[in-house]
């Protein structure tokens, strides 16, 4: 059962709002002087400290733990447990649809805000590599950290709390941990699949990268995925959820 | 009759709160009335016959299946629960066919469902509304018409006559009557005496946990057989066949009606006053109109139950 709740709304505009940070840039090159920094050097920039570590994160964060939570905080999910239908599946079925919605929300904002960053440069299709492979990136996040959340969201009333420490801590200083350490953080996988930049404002931000093999770091994401996905199908088919009065 | 929903020992705690304690009974087809104070257990109890909680000592079967983490049962049952929750967002409409879909029904068979459905709660003209926007009965026929729209065999109403106007609850006491005809098997609670009392004389007490009695209302009532117990004979001589039946000892008090034209006599055995009826009307010529039992109903047998 989908909900057309206001918070779809919020997540889209928030998804949105790189693409007017964006424009604002590229109305600023226009206006501006000065030698205007490459519009693709902006976005690869953008898609690491704006999708990759801020947006994809919160989506992920919102609709993973809103999987079981909303069933339990509405009261709804009898009307899902009483059919013929495990329960396993009822929780891939929405993780599913959750992760697609976030997938596609945020795919928009990305093509959006690389159509207005290379506004001058629209037919050199090779820049259209990056594109994809942002993209492709960013999907494979989401359908990683949603497993992530959806796993935490069966197991805690909190959820929200945790994930937003786990999001904005764990995970944003774990990475810069030199050795192996930062294999215990998803976004190291994340940003392996990246090119790591030699120079630029933001390089600092992946310099502390001992990046894994691109298909180890797939290899991994998908195994997160598959253990987090796994273990919350188990809670959420054995665990009993009684709803406050 | 062959038992569909049997429970042995059922006790499930929610803490240190006791829910229900030792519950072991079996439930045939029909209709079946749990009768209880708000807080008494009753929800508890279909929650567990309804797979929605586990048992913490004891077992729960329908058609000797477990049901807790049985999915497959749910083709075969409708539960209505209590609290009023919805998907706000969705009309009417999508809520139904998105719930049937769950069952695996065709599109085309999802839509003849649901509409069938929803002409019989009577929302089929609002179908496609959100759900937001209904009035408490409305909802409240909404939840009857998702426990019904697959044609379980067993269906679960958890206090389905909660917000209903007086015609929305007499049609819905029609509706579990029909599919009672129909040999399906219909568990209703409720905390309202004449609802139940509607609806079947088949009924489970229950208070704090535990079962009070159980079974037919006069059974119920041979179970308590020292609390007294009222018949209403109108007729054409009060005064006569209160003479009589003063004398016998298991007469406690005799009364009149502020018309004059019907005996109020208190009994504590049933039997034996209407075996001695008969023969006095029959001696004496007297007219009878109508005999009734004025406290022959569940609020009576409650209330001496749970000792008030």
């Amino acid at each position: 059962m989908g909900r057309k709740s206001s918070k779809l709304k919020v997540f889209f505009l928030i998804s949105i709002l790189p693409v007017v940070i964006a424009l604002i840039i590229k109305v600023n090159q226009f206006l501006s002087d000065r030698t205007p920094i490459q519009g693709i050097f902006i976005f690869n920039n953008m898609s690491v400290v704006i999708y990759l570590q801020f947006l994809i994160l919160l989506l992920a964060l919102f609709y993973g733990t809103s999987v079981c939570s909303e069933e339990v905080e509405g009261k709804t999910l009898t009307y899902l447990t009483t059919r013929p239908v495990s329960k396993s599946a009822l929780l891939v079925g929405k993780y599913a649809a959750y992760t697609s919605l976030a997938i596609i929300m945020t795919s928009i904002g990305v093509i959006l805000s690389f159509l207005i960053l290379n506004l001058d440069d629209l037919l050199n299709f090779s820049l259209y590599k990056t594109l994809l492979r942002d993209v492709v990136v960013l999907s494979l996040g989401l359908m990683c950290y949603t497993a992530f959340f959806t796993f935490i969201g069966t197991i805690m009333k909190k959820s929200i709390l945790f994930g937003l420490i786990f999001s904005f801590g764990w995970e944003n200083v774990i990475q810069y941990f030199p050795g192996s350490t930062q294999r215990f953080a998803i976004v190291h996988y994340l940003k392996s699949l990246l090119p790591v930049p030699k120079t630029g404002r933001f390089s600092f931000l992946m310099v502390r990268l001992e990046p894994s093999s691109p298909l180890f770091a797939v290899f991994m994401i998908f195994l997160i995925t598959g253990v987090f996905l796994g273990l919350a199908c188990i809670l959420f088919s054995w665990k009993e959820y009684i709803f406050e009065d | 009759m062959k038992s569909v929903i049997e429970t042995e020992h059922l006790s499930k705690w929610y803490g240190n709160v006791l829910g229900l304690s030792d519950v072991s009974l079996q439930i045939e087809p029909g209709i079946t009335g749990i009768l209880g104070p708000n807080g008494a257990g009753k929800s508890t109890f279909l929650k567990l016959i309804s797979g929605q909680i586990k048992p913490n000592i004891g077992t729960s079967a329908i058609k000797g299946e477990r049901i807790w983490n049985n999915y497959r049962l749910f083709s075969n049952i409708g539960f209505c629960p209590e609290q009023d929750a919805f998907y706000e967002d969705l009309t009417g409409w999508q809520f139904m066919t998105g719930l049937l879909r769950l069952f695996h029904f065709s599109p085309s068979e999802r839509e003849s469902r649901a509409r069938e459905a929803l002409e019989i709660v009577e929302l089929m003209e609002d179908k496609d509304r959100i759900i937001k926007s209904y009035s408490r009965g409305m909802r409240q026929r909404l939840k009857v018409a998702q426990a019904i729209a697959h044609d379980p065999e067993i269906i679960i109403l958890d206090e389905p006559l909660n917000g209903l106007d007086p015609l929305g609850r007499r049609k819905i006491i029609r509706l579990i009557k029909t599919y009672k005809s129909e040999g399906r098997t219909i568990i209703v609670s409720s905390h309202v005496l004449p609802e139940i009392e509607a609806m079947t004389k088949r009924i489970i007490l229950i208070h704090q946990g535990k079962i009070f009695a159980q079974g037919d209302i006069h059974y119920i009532r041979d179970l308590i057989e020292a609390h007294p117990h009222i018949v209403s004979v109108k007729c054409s001589d009060p005064r006569q066949l209160a003479s009589k039946f003063i004398q016998e000892d298991f007469v406690l008090n005799v009364n009149f009606s502020s018309a004059e034209d019907t005996l109020l006599v208190e009994t504590n055995n049933r039997d034996k006053f209407f075996s001695l009826l008969p023969p006095l009307i029959v001696k004496h010529n007297i007219e009878v109109e109508e005999i009734t039992s004025p406290d022959d109903n569940l609020q009576a047998v409650f209330d001496y139950l749970v000792g008030k």
